[in-house]
């Protein structure tokens, strides 16, 4: 019993032991870090719908919206040591069936329409870019491990990563849409958090987070074919 | 570990403290699938696609139940598509419609297109019951051991031999 | 059997632990003492009702999938946990590290616990309590405790030596001394002085040709490296 290999054993035990009491003490400064994002612009600066193929691999033709958007917003509470990436994504959401609009039920439908990856100068070698781009981005932040400034975000007239679509094929003409800009912080450990509708213990909810309702034109009728393969 | 075969009832609580380790790891792990409501609660990232939030290896905690408000888009999901048996982390990035038959696209962060040529022939879209959770915790790295398991078998046999090794060194 | 054939290491207080537990119900039986298996057998049916209703659980759960027995394995999870909780609450409350429970021939009930409280100190702790039988009116539950270093009845190299542990448990428990008069030679009582051998444990020592190492007797001497040649002599055979 009393041999090297149990003692080998109870080593590890007790290593794994301190591994996860640390690990959970740092999940739980999550709590204690306050955190109030902001929006303060979130707008829209045109809206065309198109009927043709969203995307390359497209089988059909359909309508689609390409709605480009201006966006300021500071999200700089949002980083913290324990903080891996911040997932940045803005939706657009509107209801279609007759009893979602008579209820104004505007999450009826919701799409991303741009999405940003943020990473913390701590995660900054595991982002997905070019040698160049990385050496930008890790620049920016040299000799920091935590980098609030990333989180301020100022986007004007931003193309859409995504054009938005229907099952239906039908999106022209809606009406009562809006723009939502949502984040999720990812941890290094720990619990995933997205915004929230409401104020939790020391961690206030997202403001200004919605844009003024807008509408959907009707279809724009030229350069229909021009839109193939322009968009992924 | 058996000297004690003489007394039947000696080998019989030996035999019962053995068989409640691996019983009581068994139902502690169902009574998270029950507490979840996902038949897998813990899952480990096999692919890169989330980069850079999930890398290979990581442990996902999952959770299954809409008790607040309904899985929706933003959320990252494990699902499992028909007839094939590997889950996918992605995240849902659009949803038509509400209730169990909305339907639902996801992405992975880190790829260019959506998910639509990864579902079955057919299948453009998800629903709820596709889904088998949303992730809500992480723990990095903990779950590289069972890809390497899996990936290289000899690891399998060492171990087992090791395990062996230490049963027999441990009964003189 | 004056001397163990298995070696243990001695400073596994567990090992010290299990030994001594283990040759006292050898001892006892061997006495005439009926042992009653009460508490072993409740903990054994706890205990495996537990494992065989996760077993199944595994089984169905393998053959039907989760979906579909959900409400049987949340109801396998509740009843496991309770089934567990109460082998606990057994362990720690009802058994309370009791390792005999029977009869003596003279009637009257035994039941001996026994811990090792110190983590550093090899002392064996034995809890008895006596019930006078059930005729013999006016007589008074006993209860008493003894403690005594495991350097007693172990050598250096680890081996039990039966002789002095049986003289023990005869000297300090009149029910047993009874039983065993021969064993029970010096009076009763001497609970807290250093162990006194009889001059027939002593021949019973030579005649195994082991030391014993005991309070009176710490430093090695020749006779445990006699010992250790016996030992290794019996691992050659």
């Amino acid at each position: 019993m009393y041999s090297s290999l149990v003692r080998l054993q109870n080593t590890f035990g007790f290593f794994t032991t301190v591994i996860f009491v640390v690990a959970a003490l740092i999940a739980s400064t999550d709590f204690i870090t306050p955190r109030a994002p902001v929006v303060s612009t979130l707008k829209t600066n045109s809206v065309q719908v198109v009927r043709g193929r969203p995307h390359y691999y497209s089988s059909k033709k359909e309508e689609y919206a390409v709605i480009k958007f201006s966006l300021e917003a500071d999200l700089s509470s949002l980083f913290t040591w324990n903080t891996k990436q911040v997932f940045v994504y803005v939706t657009a959401e509107w209801p279609h069936t007759p009893s979602a609009i008579a209820a104004g039920n505007v999450t009826e439908n919701q799409a991303v329409i741009w999405d940003q990856i943020i990473t913390a100068p701590s995660s900054d070698h595991l982002a997905n870019l070019g040698p160049a781009a990385m050496k930008k981005l890790r620049k920016s932040a040299a000799g920091k491990s935590i980098d609030p400034s990333r989180g301020k975000l100022i986007i004007k007239n931003q193309k859409p990563k995504y054009q938005i679509t229907h099952p239906s094929s039908k999106i022209a003409e809606t009406d009562n849409v809006v723009l939502k800009l949502h984040y999720n912080v990812q941890p290094w450990v720990g619990l995933l958090t997205w915004n929230q509708e409401t104020d939790f213990f020391k961690w206030k909810k997202l403001k200004n987070g919605l844009s003024k309702k807008f509408a959907l034109p009707a279809i724009k009728t030229k350069k229909t074919e021009g839109q193939k393969g322009s968009s992924k | 570990m058996f000297s004690s075969i003489g007394n039947p009832r000696q080998a019989a609580a030996q035999l019962m403290n053995f068989g409640l380790i691996l019983s009581t790891a068994f139902m502690m792990w169902k009574g998270l699938s029950i507490i979840t409501d996902s038949p897998s609660p813990i899952v480990v990232v096999l692919s890169g696609s989330m980069e850079p939030a999930f890398q290979r290896g990581d442990l996902l905690l999952l959770w299954n139940r809409n008790i607040q408000a309904e899985t929706s888009v933003g959320e990252v999901v494990v699902y499992n598509v028909k007839d094939k048996d590997i889950p996918i982390v992605h995240r849902i990035v659009r949803k038509f419609g509400t209730g169990p038959n909305a339907k639902l696209l996801t992405k992975g962060d880190n790829n260019l297109s959506d998910d639509t040529e990864l579902y079955a022939k057919g299948q453009d879209f998800l629903v709820r019951k596709d889904i088998i959770g949303s992730v809500v915790g992480f723990i990095p790295y903990v779950g590289y051991i069972t890809i390497m398991l899996s990936e290289h078998p000899w690891l399998k046999t060492v171990m087992l031999g090791i395990m062996g090794l230490m049963v027999v060194l441990q009964r003189e | 059997m004056a001397v163990s054939q298995e070696r243990i290491t001695v400073y596994n207080l567990a090992d010290l632990k299990n030994t001594s537990d283990d040759a006292i119900p050898n001892y006892l039986n061997s006495l005439k003492f009926t042992q009653s298996h009460r508490l072993t057998d409740v903990r054994l049916s706890l205990g495996f009702s537990a494992f065989t209703l996760a077993a199944a659980c595994f089984l169905w759960d393998y053959k039907f999938g989760f979906e579909s027995t959900k409400l049987y394995t949340g109801v396998a999870v509740t009843i496991y946990t309770l089934l567990n909780g109460l082998l606990t609450y057994w362990i720690f409350y009802v058994e309370k590290g009791t390792i005999y429970e029977g009869t003596a021939p003279s009637g009257e009930k035994i039941k001996i616990s026994t811990s090792t409280p110190k983590k550093t100190v090899p002392e064996y702790h034995l809890s008895i309590e006596i019930e006078p039988p059930k005729k013999a009116k006016g007589g008074k539950k006993e209860s008493f405790v003894i403690i005594r270093p495991f350097t007693e009845w172990f050598d250096a190299a680890g081996h039990f030596v039966v002789a002095p542990f049986q003289g023990m448990l005869a000297q300090s428990i009149s029910v047993v001394g009874k039983a065993d008069p021969k064993r029970a030679a010096p009076p009763a009582g001497a609970v807290d002085q250093p162990p006194v051998y009889s001059p027939e444990m002593l021949a019973a020592l030579a005649d195994a040709q082991v030391s014993v190492v005991g309070s009176a007797a710490e430093t090695a001497t020749t006779g445990s490296d006699a010992a250790k040649k016996a030992a290794a002599k019996r691992r050659k055979a």
